[in-house]
């Protein structure tokens, strides 16, 4: 009686009646060919010879063996990682340091906002041929020309060239949440410790860090599921090496190389399933953004 | 307070409703037809859309196009799409037959399979090339048609064609005292590459990047006439065993990644074509191994070496030729529905008249006309006039390749020099040169990757 | 007086930080008026500069992909914030009780990699005959923004203090005026943020965009894109098309970062 109460009650469905619009929207649209994903996954659907059956698990059967994907699952991990944590770590520190009035901030907080600006496949081909290149890129012309032996970036140290471009496009991602995060601290509050007396750098530590921790694991949360996805930066940098060959990529390879739609979609499958357990983790560990507010 | 009320709820339906009319808007675009047939006004609308590769040679296409639609009153949408992009987007409209594009840009690696497995049409039929006098089926240089075909049907009209040779400085070689032979040997062209190979300059540039047209192209023509092949071939023309763990494909693989690694261009594993072409013209590299539409390129008026340039035979072991074979060639869907517009687009485009216009209309002059396809073009005295240096040289690389028999050992499927037309190569290829590419970067021993790619390959055997 | 010196140290530092920064952008920007040949080779500050690049990628199509990317982002924007708004209030203000799974379902959502999606995307696209459409990339772009744009406006409705709310319930106000009058002034940066967020994500789009309008109504991504060639030097034309491309967008990023300015002052509403 009381849970059928609960149900019908009209303050939970008033509660509930704003956020059905963009629920029922995302549930349609995304849910949908996730379904047909997972079908697909039972068949053994190529396009090219075509062919069409139910094979039921047998894509998964032959996941299980395949030991090229769990190099490039490992590679996900560490790619993700690395970018991750050095954009939030660089991009809190601009954000710091752009959170003050000074002159002409407005353009420097675009200009640092920039790289973030452009398509990821022309970030990745300026970096690889303009600044990586051996023969005529800019950080080998400038070792040259101060006596250094050249180097070949993107050849011997491929995993991190990748690294390198997307931290210098993420920065920005984490320093615009980040500097949201610092705009809104409560001015009152920061005004109140001044007049205490509280030095600039325990008011930081005491104030601002635990109010950014929220933040910080939003950007992070976010960080790692667009970072996760990566493509273009690893095709152009390095063209499919084991050291930078990620899921996704891996995944683009069967569905349109090899042209295996459907052991392509059971690979997704798995990476779907792999990431909501290692999500439903993280998130546990990130106890800022789940926390329940005080007197809801 | 009550007016300010009052204001919001309004406000909220204004925005609601411009919304709904920006999506409206939105809504009343082209839901892509392949072709309109009728107009509004219920006139008759010829319009045919076309699948290209972004490649420097169709600027002269869309330049061009203008003229056939004045004639014929056909219009001609052109989708262009970087290689990668267009192959997966035209293997998918032609082979789901979703029919959106009219006309689509392939090479010898699709026509032929997609060819057996009735999905283009025959363009050599009666209604189409057969019948057409003027179009001049027998014109077409024969190892570019047969490689375009199957079972003696023609699945796509070549626009251009190349083979691969060996380009080279004369004046370096010269210097380093180095002669260079017309048809030379792969050891030859390696001895001459270390003796040339300085500080400065490199040896040879070579193709290090991987994929199945990059690393992969290249690779397979030294795998070719070293004697290896990718895999063997069964009575039916299916893929049998992987012969990458052979010692002729160890011996192929070692000599490049050598040479390479001994006389070639520095940051190789990511070098292909344009790479290649930037260090040769800035007199980086003395000779380059690659395509023969290079030349075009070389010897252009505003090249910084044009004038400076030999050019050799594609280098050779144990065959007697080893240049590739490639051609961008319009074919049209089986399942296309406007096939007569279409084909007059794809005869105009692929014709002699056409190759005539584009020498006489566009900037480059016959020194740039499109390559490789017509015998005719070959014996046209201001063509071999303009490119003099190049134009016998490529002709005769196109014509001494083989795709049916490129090395000294069967292949499976349909025929190719360096690809082996199956399905599966594209896939076990571009992982394959993956590998190879970390061989030649050093960053991976050659055996371990010899081993992946054995294994990789080894997916594609047919069980018997 | 040394606080000043410090002051003006500091600012300069962060204005050297800045350029260096945005230099490879800059570079971008500098190789859209060589040629091909030039931005190929050796790396040149100076050089005569010329506008044969932007004259080659100025083709026909580039107003109407131009138009056509404007109406797609501006309007999924709209719509993302137009959805988000309500969600973040029933997550953050009044919490349902399920507040947390749904937050988690809205990102799951973007668990699937898209080189997946887009198989049945775009079957399901050409059944109901949105394939080269607007409105296609329209719904797309704002299921992809949703997730984002729910997660970044729950944590900033959270900041908002609950006696502002309850002084506004008490004095009536519907939960919408309570969205326009009371929390979006505090959320205002937050806003800003996620909105260019979501106008850089969808502008950008690349992978969706070309595979699901191959011939009509392509997008700005598609175009730039198509200055990339296989044989042929590109990287000059290639800057001056990515620069154009870039120009909105920065345009939105400078809007975008001018609400960002802390101050508005929650004190002076108490």
């Amino acid at each position: 009686m009381k849970l059928k109460e609960k149900w019908l009650s009209l303050d939970g469905w008033i509660r509930r009646l704003p956020l059905l619009p963009a629920l029922i929207f995302t549930i349609v649209v995304t849910q949908i060919p996730f379904v047909l994903s997972i079908y697909y996954s039972l068949t053994n659907w190529t396009i090219f010879p075509r062919n069409s059956d139910l094979v039921w698990f047998e894509n998964y059967i032959d996941l299980l063996d395949d030991r090229f994907f769990k190099t490039a699952a490992w590679v996900s991990i560490t790619m993700t990682v690395s970018a991750v944590l050095i954009s939030v770590v660089v991009g809190t520190f601009f954000a710091i340091l752009l959170n003050r009035k000074f002159f002409g901030q407005g353009l420097a907080r675009t200009l640092i906002i920039t790289p973030f600006l452009v398509m990821p496949v022309v970030a990745a081909l300026i970096w690889k041929t303009q600044f990586l290149g051996f023969d005529f890129g800019l950080l080998n012309t400038i070792l040259g020309t101060i006596g250094i032996d050249r180097i070949e970036f993107a050849s011997r140290f491929p995993f991190w060239s990748v690294v390198v471009t997307l931290v210098w496009q993420w920065t920005p991602f984490m320093m615009l949440i980040i500097l949201a995060g610092l705009q809104s601290q409560s001015s009152s509050i920061l005004e109140a410790a001044k007049v205490d007396g509280a030095s600039s750098r325990s008011t930081f530590l005491q104030i601002t860090v635990p109010h950014l921790k929220p933040y910080f694991e939003l950007g992070t949360l976010l960080g790692v599921i667009y970072l996760s996805q990566v493509f273009d930066h690893i095709e152009i940098i390095t063209g499919g090496n084991e050291s930078t060959k990620n899921a996704p990529y891996y995944i683009y390879q069967k569905a349109f190389i090899d042209n295996s739609y459907g052991s392509g979609s059971s690979y997704s499958v798995v990476v779907v399933i792999a990431s909501i357990i290692i999500a439903t983790f993280g998130i546990r560990l990130l106890s800022g953004l789940l926390a329940d507010n005080e007197g809801a | 307070m009550n007016k300010q009320r009052a204001k919001k709820p309004f406000m909220f339906a204004v925005a609601l409703l411009s919304a709904f009319s920006l999506l409206a808007a939105s809504c009343s675009s082209d839901d892509g037809e392949a072709t309109k047939t009728t107009n509004a006004d219920g006139e008759e609308v010829k319009e045919i859309n076309v699948a290209i590769v972004d490649n420097g040679a169709m600027d002269s296409i869309e330049k061009l196009t203008p003229k056939f639609t004045e004639e014929t009153g056909i219009t001609v949408n052109y989708s262009f799409f970087e290689e990668q992009n267009l192959r997966e987007i035209v293997t998918r409209d032609v082979s789901s037959e979703s029919d959106q594009f009219d006309v689509v840009m392939i090479g010898p690696y699709e026509a032929p399979q997609f060819g057996t497995a009735g999905l283009l049409t025959d363009l050599s039929a009666e209604e189409f090339a057969g019948g057409d006098e003027d179009y001049n089926l027998d014109d077409l240089v024969d190892p570019v048609r047969e490689a375009l075909s199957a079972d003696g049907k023609l699945y796509a009209a070549p626009f251009y064609a190349e083979s691969s040779f060996v380009m080279y400085r004369e004046d370096l070689l010269e210097a380093a005292g180095q002669e260079m032979p017309d048809a030379p040997t792969w050891d030859e062209v390696a001895a001459i590459a270390r003796a040339v190979d300085s500080e400065d300059v490199a040896g040879i540039c070579l193709r290090g990047k991987p994929g199945w047209g990059d690393l992969g192209a290249s690779f397979t023509t030294v795998l070719n006439t070293f004697g290896g092949t990718w895999w063997e071939a069964n009575a039916d023309g299916s893929i049998g065993e992987a012969q990458v763990d052979q010692p002729e494909f160890k011996e192929a693989l070692e000599f490049y990644v050598d040479l390479v690694q001994d006389a070639g261009q520095n940051d190789a594993a990511n070098a292909s074509f344009p790479e290649c072409r930037t260090l040769y013209e800035e007199g980086k590299v003395a000779m380059w191994y690659d395509a023969t539409v290079a030349a075009g390129f070389l010897e252009a008026d505003d090249s910084p070496v044009a004038g400076k340039n030999g050019f050799a035979q594609a280098p050779v072991k144990a065959t007697d030729s080893s240049g590739w074979l490639w051609s961008w060639a319009l074919a049209i869907p089986e399942a296309n529905e406007n096939k007569e517009i279409a084909w007059e687009y794809v005869s105009w485009v692929t014709s002699s008249e056409y190759i005539e216009l584009a020498a006489t209309e566009l900037e480059g002059g016959w020194a740039a006309a499109p390559p490789g396809t017509r015998k005719s073009l070959y014996e046209n005295e201001e063509y071999l006039a303009a490119a003099e240096t190049f134009a016998a040289r490529t002709l005769e690389s196109i014509s001494s390749a083989d795709p049916d028999n490129p090395g000294t050992t069967p292949r499976p499927g349909v025929g190719g020099v360096q690809f082996v037309s199956v399905p599966e190569f594209q896939a076990v290829a571009t992982r394959c040169t993956e590998e190879f590419s970390e061989v030649i970067a050093d960053s991976k021993d050659i055996d371990e990757a010899l081993a992946n790619c054995q294994e990789i390959a080894s997916e594609a055997t047919v069980e018997q | 007086m040394l606080k000043r010196v410090k002051e003006y140290l500091l600012s300069g530092f962060t204005w050297l930080i800045a350029l260096i920064f945005f230099f490879p952008v800059f570079w971008m920007f500098l190789n859209s008026f060589k040629t091909n040949a030039e931005a190929s080779g050796d790396p040149k500050l100076f050089f005569s500069p010329t506008l044969e690049q932007f004259r080659e990628v100025i083709n026909p199509k580039f107003w109407a992909t131009f138009s056509d990317s404007f109406i797609i982002v501006i309007i999924s924007t709209f719509f993302v914030m137009l959805l988000a708004i309500p969600t973040a209030y029933a997550l953050a203000i009044k919490p349902i009780k399920k507040w947390k799974d749904v937050l988690f379902f809205f990102i799951s959502t973007k668990f699937l990699p898209p080189v997946a999606g887009i198989i049945p995307i775009y079957i399901l696209a050409d059944t109901f005959n949105l394939l080269n459409s607007r409105t296609v990339l329209v719904i797309l772009y704002t299921a992809m923004n949703l997730p984002l744009a729910v997660w970044m406006l729950n944590s900033f409705f959270r900041e908002v203090p609950k006696e502002l709310i309850e002084a506004a319930k008490i004095d009536g106000a519907s939960i919408w005026s309570q969205i326009t009058s009371v929390i979006m002034p505090i959320v205002a940066p937050g806003l800003a943020a996620t909105a260019l967020l979501c106008f850089i994500f969808a502008w950008n789009e690349f992978f969706f965009a070309l595979q699901l309008n191959l011939i009509d109504n392509q997008t700005v991504p598609v175009w730039v894109k198509q200055s990339i060639s296989t044989r042929d030097q590109f990287i000059a034309e290639l800057s001056a098309a990515s620069t154009l491309a870039t120009l909105p967008v920065i345009i939105a990023g400078w809007a975008a970062q001018k609400k960002m300015i802390r101050g508005l002052s929650m004190g002076a509403i108490k």
